[in-house]
């Protein structure tokens, strides 16, 4: 039986490894490919993707709608820029530390939300994504307001640049990026191969079931939020990275977005996640390129992004809830 | 009259009703009796189209009923009464009798306050609890507003599922002679699923069995009443 | 002790609103199952309407009508395109779970709101626009004092009490609204019953559309008219409506004056920028003591 189940878990990490690996070069020869823009784009891609994966591990996985992940992506990003700037720590320690931070505030959303679901969880979320970053006004001489903390990944250290060569502001972006990238992946699908993603699952499909059977609900419960707040707060310390902390990185918006992702790529696979985050990144820039044929005014071409991700998620929801990717990927429960 | 023919409901992978076929003849009792989980609730929520059968035929004076919603298949003069005296508690009595004539009101303005009356006649019970809330009617009650509120809809034919679950005796007797004498007075056709096979089959007038979603007799009752092997290898006594 | 007068004036001419917003929540909710996120988006579409309409030398009264009719025809028109076809649809694999059942219409409205949020950019420019009041916008004068109390103010309860009132007598009164209760209570009775439960959830989204309108009418005047200007009102209705309990209406009424009054005392005697927190912590606060709200029934995970 221990046998059983640690060849098991072997051949779950091998496998996570390998689709981490094959990410890590696709990316590697996308970003060779593109200009110094797209680079940017592909980085941003990158650090939403970890946020993606928080609302997938925790809606698709778990079946709690959530849409706070904007504000723990607040927390993370505001730890590691306190962390650099207070105590001038170096970001590859900075981060990891807002991860605890995040998965703390995580833990405080879980415990408060345990015992709701559905749109109470989903009200109660929206309100503290509204509510936490009006904080940074509340605390202002620790958050300067709505001004914010500038931050960024600076420039490649020596060793970096000798061994590899000297690395534009844009390529630095995403050579940050990727390895947190790889990681939040190899986890994400670890967890959703193994033990514990079938028994979040479980909650999903069949709580009373569940909770029959031992799995204790609202400890899982909160264990999840924990696991999708730690990549919220992943995402979010990256998200800040780009130049600034403040209110305005992390608005109520942010949270949504990450969903739109989510449930347009699908809801319940990684590479749904993936897709959507392309599609949601990426999108602005296809809209222009058939928009620029016509003569339309700025106020059109501003919302038209906003306007075509909501039809899509609408339509989503309505033709194809299992969105791009479908449910194939994990049918295995 | 009500012809099912063999009617197949499945819920995911459990075949509840397994080729099911009866008929319901007009202005007679017709009762399906069967121990638990027999399928006679699921038979009634599928004709009554609350269940949709992955096959099967429905048909109700000679037209299909099948893939009708609810809501039409009330309008064509099925009335169904669902199992554990299904009222809303938390509207009055009044208001829950009111409800099966709702739709009635404009086409058939004059009648409905008839109606109402004679429900209210048949249970005089319900006329002195009209303003209390369904909700603190004893159980008996209940289902004497379950079945009103179903009358009012002027059914012709109405699918009556075990009424006498969980009340005393002499509360069941009272019910059930009551749906006996608006059968044999008025004409309506009632097709009542009972696990109390006694007293179902002492009143109806055509019996079936069912067992494990599949029909095993379909008799007269007072043959089926009168067959104790029948009833010792089905019903267990 | 006039802060004080102030604060409590204010709390009950912005408590008015919240009611109404909250009771267009609770209106949606029991009708049909659905915390309607989109619902001031709606509203906020509608008040655009009329604001087109009264710029165009309109008189106030039409277009107040129209931002009504028109709140109540584009509420029953994202049911029956969007929610009913949801609720209709068959159970597939990712369909399966109760959770996932509850989330996907969530969803839906939070991509109606964006939908209507970034048309209003697209028809209404993004720049904000005022919307005009009916009545002063200044205080009562007394005695040579001015009082906190205006005559818009006195719109805005007048409005809110009759709306409070009509739909009391609808729901008590008429056999729509007794079909309408009892769909919301039962659905499976209500059909057998011969109720058109299809039609009674769209009747429910026109109502609440309807309300949220007129919510968006006396909102507006007080601040400025944008594609987001009354996301702020949906948070504050979201947890009046939890405090009232979720499905009850009477409730909500009560949820949106207490949400009127913790707002109005915090921008009177803390700073305005405070609210937010103060809605967070009267919402925790509420969901910790009585989950199901002061007057909702006591079963939280009604879907």
């Amino acid at each position: 039986m221990c046998v059983v189940s640690k060849l098991k878990a072997h051949s779950t990490a091998r496998k996570s490894l390998i689709r981490t690996l094959i990410f890590v070069i696709v990316i590697l020869f996308l970003g060779s490919r593109f200009d110094a823009y797209n680079q940017g784009q592909l980085s941003v891609v990158l650090i939403l993707f970890i946020g993606v994966l928080s609302v997938t591990i925790l809606t698709g996985i778990s079946g709690q709608l959530s849409l706070g992940q904007g504000a723990l992506m607040a927390v993370g990003g505001y730890c590691t820029a306190l962390l650099m700037t207070n105590y001038k720590l170096s970001l590859w320690i900075a981060i990891p530390v807002s991860i605890i931070g995040a998965a703390i505030a995580g833990l405080l959303l879980g415990v408060a939300a345990a015992r709701l679901s559905g749109p109470y969880l989903a009200g109660t979320t929206l309100v503290v994504a509204l509510a936490i970053p009006t904080l940074a006004n509340r605390f202002f001489s620790v958050f300067k307001g709505d001004e914010g903390l500038p931050v960024d990944v600076g420039y490649s250290p020596k060793w970096f640049s000798n061994t590899f060569g000297e690395p534009t502001y844009e390529q630095w972006q995403l050579y940050v990026a990727l390895p947190f990238a790889a990681i939040a992946l190899f986890f994400a699908s670890n967890i959703l191969l193994s033990r514990s993603g079938r028994m979040w699952r479980s909650i999903r499909d069949h709580e009373s079931a569940a909770s029959l059977c031992g799995v204790n609900f609202s400890r899982q419960k909160i264990f999840v939020f924990v696991v999708s707040a730690s990549f919220a707060g992943l995402s979010g310390a990256l998200y800040g990275l780009r130049g600034l902390v403040g209110p305005s990185v992390y608005p109520v918006s942010l949270s949504l977005t990450l969903l739109t992702a989510a449930v347009l790529g699908g809801i319940r696979s990684i590479s749904g996640a993936f897709i959507g985050t392309i599609i949601i990144v990426f999108l602005p820039d296809w809209i222009d390129l058939v928009i620029d044929n016509f003569e339309l005014s700025e106020q059109v071409s501003n919302y038209m992004p906003a306007l075509i991700s909501s039809v899509l998620l609408i339509l989503t929801v309505v033709i194809n809830p299992a969105g791009v990717a479908g449910t194939k990927l994990h049918k295995h429960k | 009259m009500l012809k099912v023919e063999n009617l197949v409901t499945k819920f995911g992978s459990v075949i509840a009703l397994d080729g099911v076929s009866l008929s319901a003849q007009a202005s007679k009792i017709t009762t399906v009796i069967g121990a638990n989980g027999a399928g006679k609730s699921t038979l009634l929520r599928t004709i009554s189209g609350l269940e949709h059968p992955a096959q099967g035929i429905i048909t109700w004076q000679g037209e299909s009923i099948i893939a009708k919603r609810p809501e039409d298949i009330v309008r064509m003069g099925i009335a169904h009464v669902p199992e554990g005296h299904a009222v809303i508690s938390e509207l009055s009595v009044e208001e829950n009798i009111a409800m099966g004539s709702l739709f009635r009101r404009r086409k058939f303005k004059s009648d409905v306050q008839v109606a109402l009356d004679e429900a209210y006649q048949l249970f005089p019970r319900l006329l002195e609890r009209r303003k209390q809330l369904a909700g603190t009617l004893s159980g008996g009650e209940r289902q004497m507003l379950a079945i009103s509120r179903a009358l009012v809809s002027r059914p012709q034919l109405l699918l009556l599922d075990e009424p006498s679950l969980g009340l005393a005796p002499l509360v069941v007797e009272q019910i059930i002679d009551s749906v006996n004498i608006l059968c044999r007075t008025t004409g309506l056709t009632v097709l009542l699923v009972e696990q109390n096979a006694n007293t179902a089959l002492g009143v109806a007038d055509h019996g079936v069995l069912l067992s494990l979603g599949k029909v095993v007799a379909d008799r007269p009752a007072a043959e089926l009443k009168a067959d104790a092997a029948l009833r010792a290898a089905y019903l267990g006594y | 002790m006039d802060t004080f007068l102030s604060a409590i004036f204010s709390g009950t001419s912005r408590g008015a609103i919240f009611a109404l917003v909250a009771l267009g929540l609770v209106l949606v909710w029991r009708g049909a199952g659905i915390v309607n996120f989109a619902q001031m988006g709606q509203a906020m579409f509608t008040t655009y309407i009329a604001s087109t309409l009264i710029a165009n030398g309109n008189s106030y009264w039409i277009g107040f009508v129209v931002a009504l009719v028109s709140g109540a025809a584009l509420g029953s028109i994202l049911d029956v395109l969007v929610m009913r076809p949801l609720s209709n649809k068959k159970k597939t694999e990712l369909l399966s779970s109760d959770s996932m059942r509850a989330a996907i219409p969530v969803i839906a409205s939070l991509g109606i709101l964006g939908v209507l949020q970034a048309l209003a950019g697209i028809i209404w420019a993004a720049e904000e626009r005022g919307f005009p009041a009916p009545a002063k916008q200044e205080g009562f004068t007394v005695a040579g004092n001015v009082m906190p109390f205006t005559a818009f103010d006195v719109f805005v309860i007048t409005c809110v009490a009759i709306t409070l009132i009509l739909t009391s007598l609808f729901f008590k009164r008429t056999g729509m609204g007794l079909a309408m209760r009892a769909t919301a209570l039962n659905q499976e009775v209500a059909k057998l019953s011969g109720i058109r439960t299809n039609r009674t959830r769209t009747l429910s989204w026109a109502i609440s559309g309807a309300a949220s309108s007129l919510a968006g009418l006396l909102l507006t005047p007080s601040s400025n008219l944008s594609p987001n200007t009354l996301d702020l009102a949906l948070f504050i209705g979201f947890t009046a409506a939890v405090v009232g309990g979720l499905d009850s209406p009477v409730g909500a009424v009560l949820g949106g004056f207490i949400l009127g009054m913790v707002i109005s005392f915090v921008t009177f005697y803390d700073t305005p920028e405070d609210v937010f927190l103060a809605i967070l912590a009267v919402l925790l606060l509420s969901l910790i003591i009585r989950p199901h709200g002061i007057l909702g029934s006591k079963d939280v995970r009604r879907v």
